[in-house]
């Protein structure tokens, strides 16, 4: 059950949007779509929510096909927006009823929402009096106004300061704990790790890598050492050829070819009597994983 | 259906509440109001007296040329009150009456030397007034005239025979009668023609409104572009309509509140307007707005920046405005064969079968004729508008151009 694209394209004039794409959201949870820009994320997105026709394959929500008539899902995009001049609630309790809510629940609903993304005082307030983030705050509450099963996030933390940040990061776990099945598309990978169970990354349209996170990153070596000394040890790091990729006062961050040559660098620091503050061999992130799948 | 109700509603309501829309309707009504009401300010301003708007003219006929008869203008209505002097003034007298507002004008009647008269017309400003006025010239002439045929001794029933009372009438050789008046028809062309254009350009300025603002690719997700463009064309529409019919109400109030009846009837002859006529009118004024809005939209939604949004709907007014002179130039002969063809053709037609049915010359046939053509036409706009909005409303790039918008149309994918 769940969201499943089957070898979907779809081509533009003279440009391959999405090249012979699958993958599945079969559980509740988030499934981060990533890619460059251009890479076909947004073209995927609009394809799965019946906005656009794809050229082949096959999209289905729980069995059945999604066409723009069938499916009721919720959609944050990339590109914000919201009718300037119209006060906050005459457009959520429009957007609401398009969901085919009835006036009635979408009142509720939308002085539920205000509340949890504390917007309570913009409500009767027409959007160009709103700052940015709390545009896209309203923006998010007409995407999940009508309680949709499936909700589509593009690039849900861009321009919000770190308070609005985690209040929404807490109203997507809450989403999750509802059973919601949701789909993130970020260039945030810090956000993509924090959320995500399984992602796909895209390429010119291509998917170079899909999968369960955790499997993901379990199938790389480790390459980072995180280090930090109470005096300089350039001379040991050298020593040992590798290379430091960051450091400063003392802290480093080293590549690693593998784990052994970091202990042997360590027991060498110990027998030399420098106090060795942290020491942490660490896996690719998410962030190396994706330059690495996608960089040039 | 319930979607298209939703969509009209917030579109009605949207509109409405906009201050510069509400701003706007109430100008024109004030103005409205106020030019009905020029006449009386004017009376207002000149004083509420018995001889106000008449002009006071001192007539020095010092040779007493009208043996007394002057006086006798006063009791023509022609807008003069007459003082006689039969003794000399002089110009410097009368610029001083004139400058003291004892008179508005004057005229001095001198006989030359070769015993023939001149009548010098003295006014204060000649901007105001370049010549003699006719009526008084005529009336002058008459009096004198009469004041000759009286001393010849003749008849009454010999003076009455030197007073032509001819009447004269007017009548066609071709068999279709066409009635009303012209100015009417061709004022109330021009309200038709501004109030579909006008309502149809803001379909296409809420379209770009909402693309610009980058709510659309929300809207599209939460219903159909064909409901879309057809909740908002209609919305839209019905505000128009109300704002037309709410000005055309005031003015013909206003009109009739504040007008002398005879001025009123003379420019306006109300037995024109039948009912059938103010269906027939509201009938072309709806059908008029789909076709030009359904096209407003297509070109709406091809634009991404509000100043481009001139240029993508150029081509659109061009067709507009020769749709809008083609009914007009021809309806100075309405008869002709190219006023029947403006009255069917579907870019004129909503321009000029009202006023073709106003001046009773519109067959029902041709009627039906044209109704059909523009309901077909509006048809075909309606899918191929659609389809382009359907597509080019996530088209966040540069204009698209009409090879752009064929390709859009053509792609079976879309």
């Amino acid at each position: 059950m769940g969201l499943k694209l089957e070898n979907v394209s779809k081509k533009f004039v003279g440009k391959q949007a999405v090249d012979n794409i699958s993958f599945e959201v079969d559980k509740p949870g988030v499934f981060g779509l990533l890619g460059t820009n251009g890479a076909g994320k947004t073209t995927t997105i609009r394809m799965l929510l019946g906005i656009i026709k794809k050229d082949t394959g096959e999209i289905t929500w729980n069995g059945k096909k999604v066409e723009r008539k069938s499916v009721n899902f919720g959609y944050l995009p990339e590109e914000r927006g919201v009718y300037p001049k119209t006060k906050i609630y005459d457009q959520l309790m429009y957007f609401a009823k398009l969901k085919g809510m009835n006036p009635k629940d979408a009142d509720a609903a939308i002085k539920k929402w205000a509340k949890v993304l504390k917007v309570e005082e913009y409500i009767p307030m027409p959007a160009e009096k709103l700052s940015k983030g709390n545009q896209q705050k309203i923006q998010f509450m007409t995407a999940i106004i009508h309680d949709p099963e499936l909700v589509v996030l593009d690039e849900p933390f861009s321009g919000l300061d770190p308070v609005n940040t985690e209040i929404l990061k807490n109203v997507i776990i809450d989403l999750v704990k509802m059973g919601k099945y949701i789909i993130m598309s970020s260039h945030q990978m810090a956000s993509i790790e924090e959320f995500c169970t399984d992602i796909l990354i895209l390429n010119k349209g291509k998917t170079v890598l899909k999968g369960n996170l955790k499997e993901i990153k379990e199938g790389y070596r480790a390459n980072r050492l995180e280090l930090s000394t109470d005096k300089n040890i350039d001379e040991y790091i050298k020593e040992f050829n590798m290379e430091i990729e960051f450091s400063k006062n003392n802290e480093y961050s080293i590549k690693i070819d593998s784990e052994e040559k970091a202990h042997q660098l360590l027991e060498k620091l110990v027998t030399d009597h420098i106090e060795v503050d942290k020491f942490e061999i660490e896996k690719p992130t998410l962030n190396d994983i994706f330059i690495e799948k996608v960089g040039e | 259906m319930r979607d298209l109700k939703t969509v009209i509603a917030f579109t009605i309501k949207d509109m409405a509440k906009r201050k510069s829309f509400i701003i706007s309707t109430l100008i024109i009504l004030a103005l409205i109001v106020i030019g009905i009401n020029i006449p009386n300010i004017m009376k207002a301003i000149t004083g509420d007296n018995e001889n106000a708007g008449e002009t006071n003219i001192l007539i020095v006929d010092s040779t007493n040329l009208f043996e007394g008869t002057l006086p006798s203008i006063n009791q023509m209505n022609l807008g003069y009150n007459v003082q006689v002097a039969n003794n000399e003034v002089s110009f410097e007298d009368i610029k001083g009456r004139i400058e003291n507002k004892d008179i508005d004008q004057a005229m001095i009647i001198e006989q030359k030397e070769d015993g023939t008269y001149k009548l010098r017309y003295i006014v204060e400003n000649m901007t105001q007034v370049a010549m003699v006025p006719e009526d008084l010239m005529n009336t002058i002439n008459t009096l004198y005239t009469n004041l000759q045929i009286s001393k010849l001794g003749l008849t009454p029933e010999q003076i009455a025979s030197l007073s032509p009372n001819f009447e004269f009438t007017i009548e066609q050789t071709e068999e279709q009668e066409v009635s009303g008046n012209l100015f009417v028809i061709m004022m109330l062309s021009i309200v038709l023609f501004y109030a579909i254009y006008f309502c149809a350009y803001q379909v296409s300025s809420s379209i770009t409104t909402e693309k610009t603002s980058k709510i659309m690719e929300t809207l599209v997700t939460s219903t159909s572009p064909r409901t879309i463009v057809l909740g908002k064309t209609i919305g839209i529409g019905i505000v128009g309509l109300i704002q037309i019919c709410v000005i055309v109400g005031v003015a013909l109030i206003s009109a009739k509140a504040f007008l002398d009846p005879e001025l009123l009837n003379s420019v306006l002859d109300m037995s024109m307007m039948t009912p059938y006529l103010a269906i027939m009118t509201i009938v072309y004024f709806i059908l008029g707005y789909f076709a030009y809005a359904l096209l407003y939209a297509l070109t709406g939604s091809t634009v991404s920046k509000p100043e481009d949004i001139q240029s993508a709907n150029t081509p659109v007014a061009i067709l507009a405005v020769v749709g809008f002179y083609l009914s007009y130039f021809t309806m100075m002969n309405p008869t002709s064969e190219l006023n029947q063809f403006a009255a069917i053709f579907p870019i004129s037609s909503p321009f000029c079968m009202p006023f073709r049915i106003m001046m009773g010359i519109a067959s029902t046939s041709e009627i039906i004729l044209s109704i059909v053509v523009l309901v077909i036409t509006i048809l075909i706009i309606a899918q191929v508008a659609i389809k382009i909005y359907s597509n080019a409303i996530l088209n966040y790039g540069t204009k698209m151009t009409f090879k752009d918008i064929v390709k859009v149309y053509r792609d079976k994918n879309n």
